[in-house]
């Protein structure tokens, strides 16, 4: 029966070709920005663990609850480095300090100004290189240049540049300290115009004169294999209780409660709205339908189709409707999510590796269960008329009519 | 084959209850060929309805082939229908997104009849009917007398063994009528049990037994004795 019935649901929507294709292009449209929505309720949460996974430590180590830079810093961060280094959970702990550095351009004679990262010497790198040479251990005053600040400052890998650098607000600024471009990179939470670059710590302690009393922003940390990011926390708690040591996994919680619980919810407003509009969209087609097929449906009850089976023939024009424009809707989506993406990360602060629309797997699945769902609640109404159509007083008003 | 006792049925309305059929009883033999006439709303189409399975009676009995058909639920009702009845009605009422061969499947398919089986059915009522030409042609090409053969072999597609024809001639002109009436004396002739209601004494005059209704009780009944 179903089969049939499916048949010739398909063969109903065909006869009716501007019917049809309002609705799945209608569906396709709505489908669109549900699927996008989907994409969105969750992209952020993806991209910032993706983002913070790439880096290569899974434990960030702060004074309070406050974003870099904008909180209490990490006094005694060399010692305190040192004995969390030491803890056997621990396989690699770093320090970072954000400093303010400026550059005179030799061309244009302006002063340009970025946020230098000083690190310490360390396996793991959390940049990627993407011109000439990483730095290396011994080079005390390479730098690595962004492509902006590159770009600004016209340096290339091997050129020297002078940089005065403040690492301490109330001490007036030294002469500036030359650094030698080792090479070009992406550093993960640059946004699009930020101007950034990074060179090992001791050199960038050196040329503000700050030493190791200037506080840190962070230690970077990497779970020994074994015990876990967790257990790398737990241990770091035990023996500095006043730190706010988190995981990764705990970052990305804490966002998601704080600033990315906006998206979710416009992604839950606007996904309904979608899903209502989706649902009225095709209640409406199916309905219009019936009450222009009302002598036919009476005429098929008539010569022996139950009610059970013409309803089926209308659940399977919904399906097939919302089906059709439900996978239209996937590419379109796409297509759509890449344009909003672009236009989301033009805010400034976004790192430019971070995507508002991430797709998952998951993403595919609940847009398939809601379609399914819209495609049984749309058709619920126009069911109803033809399992409740009387037979004999439709056929009578069709011949008088 | 049908034995109806003492039928009401009664439409509310508005205005109050429309009392459409008043008490009819009636028996209908296998391969009978039984014409009702009446005035318009004097409730034999209503009668048919009732007939045919297709709408039930206010109070009253009926049995098809010694089952009560008030104790059958939808799906059993629909299924007497598709298999053993037929139905032609005034307008045709052929699915206009359909050719001819495929409306005449379209009851075929739905009683479960293999492809294979349906295009041969379908084949043998085209030819029956006179129509194996127009068989890929949609309703809308089709004359009025065309698409009422069309209807007829369609109501004949499951074999039933009762067919039901309200006004079947009631849109055609005289011509094309007395070619439909002398299809459905073909039908009676090979076996069907055939009711028609109409308006038009000359199909009446081709009936075994007339049935005149007025006011939705059966006023009076004539046989027709026929020579064998």
């Amino acid at each position: 029966m179903i089969g049939r019935a499916f048949v010739f649901a398909g063969r109903n929507l065909l006869r009716q070709p501007g019917r049809a294709s309002v609705g799945i292009f209608g569906i396709a449209a709505v489908g669109a920005l549900l699927f996008d929505m989907l994409l969105l309720s969750r992209g952020l949460v993806v991209s910032f663990r993706d983002l913070l996974d790439g880096i290569g430590f899974d434990v960030r180590v702060v004074a309070s609850d406050a974003a870099p830079r904008s909180g209490p810093r990490l006094s005694d961060a060399e010692n305190l480095t040192r004995q969390i280094a030491g803890l056997p959970q621990v396989d690699e702990a770093v320090t970072v300090r954000m400093v303010d550095a400026t550059v005179d351009e030799p061309r244009s004679h302006w002063t340009i100004g970025f946020e230098l990262t000083a690190i310490d010497p360390a396996r793991r790198r959390p940049w990627t290189i993407m011109a000439g040479a990483d730095l290396s251990i011994d080079s005390g005053q390479g730098i690595l240049l962004n492509a902006r600040l590159a770009d600004a400052l016209h340096a290339r890998p091997g050129d020297s540049i002078k940089v005065r650098v403040s690492c301490i607000a109330d001490r007036a600024a030294l002469a500036p300290a030359t650094f030698r471009v080792a090479g070009i990179a992406e550093f993960p939470f640059d946004d699009e115009r930020w101007l950034s670059a990074a060179a090992w710590t001791h050199g960038v302690l050196g040329a503000c004169g700050g030493g190791s009393s200037v506080p840190a922003d962070m230690i970077m940390i990497a779970s020994r294999e074994g015990y876990g990011a967790d257990g790398a926390v737990a241990a770091i708690r035990r023996i500095r209780p006043g730190l706010r040591p988190a995981t990764n996994e705990e970052i990305v919680a804490r966002m998601q409660q704080q600033g990315f619980t906006y998206f979710r919810q416009i992604s839950t407003v606007l996904s309904t709205i979608t899903m209502l509009f989706g649902f009225l969209l095709i209640t409406v087609l199916l309905t219009v339908s019936v009450n222009q097929r009302l002598g036919e449906i009476a005429t098929l009850r008539a010569l022996g189709f139950s009610r059970a089976r013409l309803a089926a023939d209308i659940f399977w024009q919904s399906v097939l409707l919302v089906g059709t424009g439900g996978v239209l809707a996937l590419p379109l989506g796409y297509l759509l999510a890449q344009w909003l993406d672009r236009i989301l990360k033009a805010m400034p602060q976004i790192p430019a590796s971070m995507h508002f629309f991430v797709f998952e797997p998951r993403a595919l699945v609940v847009h398939g269960a809601l379609l399914v769902m819209t495609a049984i609640v749309a058709a619920v109404y126009p069911m109803r008329l033809v399992s409740a159509l009387p037979i004999s007083a439709t056929l009578r008003n069709e011949v008088v009519g | 084959m049908i034995v109806a006792r003492n039928l009401v049925k009664t439409f509310p309305m508005p205005a109050g209850p429309v009392r459409a059929l008043r008490g009819v009883s009636l028996s209908i033999d296998a391969a009978e060929y039984l014409a009702i006439r009446g005035p318009s709303g004097c409730g034999k189409s209503t009668l048919l309805h009732i007939l045919g399975c297709v709408d039930p009676p206010s109070s009253g009995s009926l049995s098809f082939d010694g089952r009560a058909v008030e104790s059958l639920s939808d799906v059993e009702r629909s299924l007497v229908r598709l298999r053993s009845i037929g139905f032609v009605f005034q307008r045709f009422f052929l699915l206009p997104m359909l050719t001819a061969a495929e409306n005449i499947e379209v009851p075929q398919a739905e009683a479960g009849l293999a492809r294979e089986q349906r295009r041969r059915r379908t084949a043998e009522l085209l030819e029956y009917v006179g129509l194996s030409h127009r068989a890929e042609h949609r309703p809308s090409q089709l004359s009025g007398g065309e698409a009422q053969r069309v209807a007829v072999a369609r109501a004949l597609a499951n074999r039933p063994r009762l067919l039901l024809a309200d006004e079947p001639t009631g849109e055609l002109d005289r011509a094309t009528g007395d070619q439909i009436a002398t299809l459905l004396d073909r039908v009676h002739a090979d076996g069907t049990a055939l009711v028609v209601v109409t308006h038009d004494g000359a199909i009446a005059e081709r009936a075994q037994r007339t049935l005149m209704m007025r006011d939705g009780v059966v006023t009076a009944e004539t046989r027709l004795e026929r020579e064998t």
